[in-house]
């Protein structure tokens, strides 16, 4: 198979991660106008649950499950006793707190677990690889694929067919509105931050077999995911599945093209979405 | 406005500040301090570090009547934090011996801070500067130059797997990775190695997979891993998740030590070549000693980042016990030329250019079933000493 062929079916399973990664932190952004530098934090606690949990014993697939969830309680937690109190305030008060927040992950982390990364393997029915002709790709990497294509299409449809979802669009057009027609919002918020942290915390469980985990994984990371949602438009669920799977299929592509600049070429390519929409691919004025 | 008045005042309140020096100078202590990494990404060697010193300073208690004291000092992986608190060290503290640094771009910024002040650093650091162009009187390295590294790690492969012949190469862009491709590139040519491929990549990169698929259509008999550290670990997992090591050797120039081993398990290690710059299981009577005194006090085994601070310090104790002083200039003409027994045996400190003259090995990671306890990751399958010659180094010693 043609080398860019390969480069573009492994961009496209990048691009799926960095899409789930992505993602909770744009529909944060669109309803709450809040700019969340401690989601980094929340995929770094999903990757560590899942390293506990399968130390514990328990088996990766409930990992999925159990680390969104228990991320998913704690950011709904912290919405409710700390972020709902700042949200009146500018984003420079938002950066702050949300850096801190994210610094402290990382500390405690560093504590529980140590400063040396671990490994984590894959389950047992998705290690090995698939051959297909000259086409070699893990079989991990293509479950992580179908499972964020399965994630966009369930976010997909809570957004866009349910009672929730139209409250969340209608909410990031305007909160006040919404609050007059007798919403709890302040629910409402407590309930999408949570979701886009258990995404976050989804992103670290999938990820985890791939890169391993590490204290400094959710610093990382976050560049990636703030360049995910800016190519594909702030606030926009389409527009982080879009710019996830840019920013993975410039990056792989351009391994094979020019290998020094792929991490460069992403910017790059930000830059130029940017100056050609400069509301990003799917992002409304 | 500044007058001669409030210059003075200046003056004299700079002398108080200063006071610590001099009370050093006639304490009985003798404080030497570590410059390593003890917070962020690199935190994990600050923490081994601590223990390396701590062992050999307890160890020895005094030397030429002066009761050894140590102190840390957390360079944050930063050459201008490094250098600022050297700085501060020196001038608050006294401080003239920095054992124990590890990291490349902050050893050369300290190394020319501690020269301008007339005092001692033993580095383990990899850029070749340090006993290259940039060596001076004061700077001394236990680590080898990627010269060493090239030769102790891929000779040896290409004499063992003498059908492979073809070698693809995934190298980060910066001095050290640059150096480690140069030597390799030489090393292929005179061993009639086709080198069908290399990928560069960025200091900050994690993912691999678009380099790794570059390797894979290269049809590559040997993918040779010239990064380091975090990066190594994360190019060598996502390389085994993509069938690689079914299909071709893996060698890692040069491991950062057992810790990478306990993070990336045997899975992943078995059957994969390593360069190491230090193996907890170097059979030399030193060696032994150590890893029990080590086994006994932490209960660890000792990796890279814990023996290479200890044994500098070993050298200093030893340097300052053979000049029978312990200023600066005295134990350096000590250390010239010094010849001891350490970690990996009969080692000597080179003359023309202050580099250790020591072993460099070759390990093979293996399966758990043949593990003889928890840190019995890989076996030594080679070791062999390989230096320029002093001439080529380009060292002028300042």
């Amino acid at each position: 198979m043609n080398l860019y062929l390969l480069q573009l079916v492994n961009g496209i399973g990048l691009g799926m991660i960095y899409f789930v990664l992505a993602v909770g932190l744009s529909i944060i952004f669109g309803l709450l106008r809040f700019v969340n530098f401690s989601h980094g934090a929340f995929f770094l606690l999903g990757a560590y649950g899942c390293y506990q949990l399968v130390q514990m014993g328990v088996d990766f697939w409930w990992t999925l499950l159990l680390g969104p969830l228990i991320v998913g309680v704690l950011a709904w937690l912290i919405e409710v006793f700390l972020f709902r109190k700042v949200y009146h305030f500018p984003h420079e008060i938002h950066i702050l707190i949300t850096v801190g927040l994210a610094m402290v992950a990382q500390e405690a982390v560093i504590l529980y677990w140590g400063p040396v990364g671990a490994n984590v393997s894959p389950p047992e029915l998705l290690q090995g690889v698939v051959v297909w002709d000259s086409f070699i790709y893990p079989k991990y990497r293509l479950f992580v694929i179908g499972a964020g294509l399965a994630l966009a299409l369930v976010l997909g449809l809570l957004l866009e067919g349910t009672r929730l979802g139209a409250i969340v669009r209608a909410g990031s057009e305007s909160t006040e509105m919404i609050s007059l027609l007798g919403v709890n919002i302040q629910r409402v918020f407590a309930a999408v931050f949570a979701l886009g942290a258990a995404t976050a915390a989804l992103a670290g469980v999938l990820a985890a077999p791939i890169r391993g985990v590490d204290p400094f994984m959710g610093v990382e990371v976050l560049g990636i995911a703030f360049v995910a949602v800016v190519v594909g438009g702030m606030g926009s669920f389409a527009g982080a599945l879009a710019g996830g799977l840019l920013v993975g299929i410039v990056q792989s592509m351009m391994s094979s093209i020019w290998p020094p600049g792929a991490s460069l070429m992403i910017y790059v390519a930000m830059a130029l979405v940017l100056l050609l929409r400069p509301n990003g691919l799917l992002g409304r004025a | 406005m500044a007058n001669r008045r409030h210059f003075l005042k200046l003056s004299l309140a700079a002398g108080l500040a200063a006071q610590p020096v001099f009370t050093f100078a006639k304490s009985d202590d003798l404080l030497v301090a570590c410059p390593t990494a003890m917070s962020g990404t690199f935190s994990a060697i600050g923490k081994y570090s601590d223990l390396g010193i701590k062992l050999a300073v307890e160890q020895q208690g005094s030397v030429q009547g002066r009761t050894l004291k140590y102190r840390m000092i957390d360079t944050e992986a930063k050459p201008a934090t490094a250098v600022r608190r050297v700085q501060e060290a020196i001038q608050q503290d006294g401080v003239r011996f920095f054992p124990g640094a590890l990291l490349s771009a902050e050893s050369l910024a300290m190394s020319k801070e501690i020269h301008k002040s007339g005092g001692l650093l033993i580095t383990n650091a990899g850029a070749d500067e340090l006993t290259g162009v940039e060596c001076n009187r004061s700077t001394f390295r236990w680590a080898l130059p990627t010269y060493s590294i090239i030769q102790g790690s891929a000779r040896p492969l290409i004499e063992l797997l003498p059908q492979a012949k073809r070698w693809y190469t995934i190298t980060p862009q910066y001095v050290f990775g640059e150096d480690l491709l140069r030597n390799a590139k030489a090393l292929f040519q005179e061993k009639g190695i086709e080198h069908v491929g290399n990928s560069y990549h960025s200091l900050t990169e994690r993912e691999f997979s678009g380099h790794l698929t570059n390797a894979l259509a290269s049809k590559a008999d040997v993918l040779f891993l010239l990064n380091y550290g975090a990066q190594a670990s994360d190019a060598l997992r996502q390389a085994i998740s993509f069938g690689l090591k079914e299909k071709m050797t893996i060698i890692v120039a040069a491991a950062s030590g057992l810790e990478q081993f306990e993070s990336l398990g045997t899975d992943i290690c078995d059957g994969v070549y390593f360069g190491a710059v230090y193996w907890h299981t170097i059979d030399t009577a030193f060696n032994r000693t150590f890893v029990e005194q080590v086994r006994a006090k932490f209960g660890i085994s000792p990796n890279y980042s814990l023996a290479a601070p200890y044994i500098n310090m070993r050298m200093l104790i030893d340097a300052m016990d053979k000049a029978k002083s312990t200023e600066p200039r005295e134990v350096i003409g000590a250390l010239e030329g010094m010849v001891f027994e350490g970690l990996t045996g009969t080692e000597e400190v080179r003359r023309e250019d202050h580099q250790v003259l020591r072993d460099f090995y070759l390990i093979k990671g293996k399966s758990k079933q043949n593990m003889r306890d928890k840190d019995d990751y890989a076996d030594i399958i080679h070791s062999g000493r390989f230096f320029l010659a002093p001439e080529q180094t380009n060292c002028k010693m300042a």
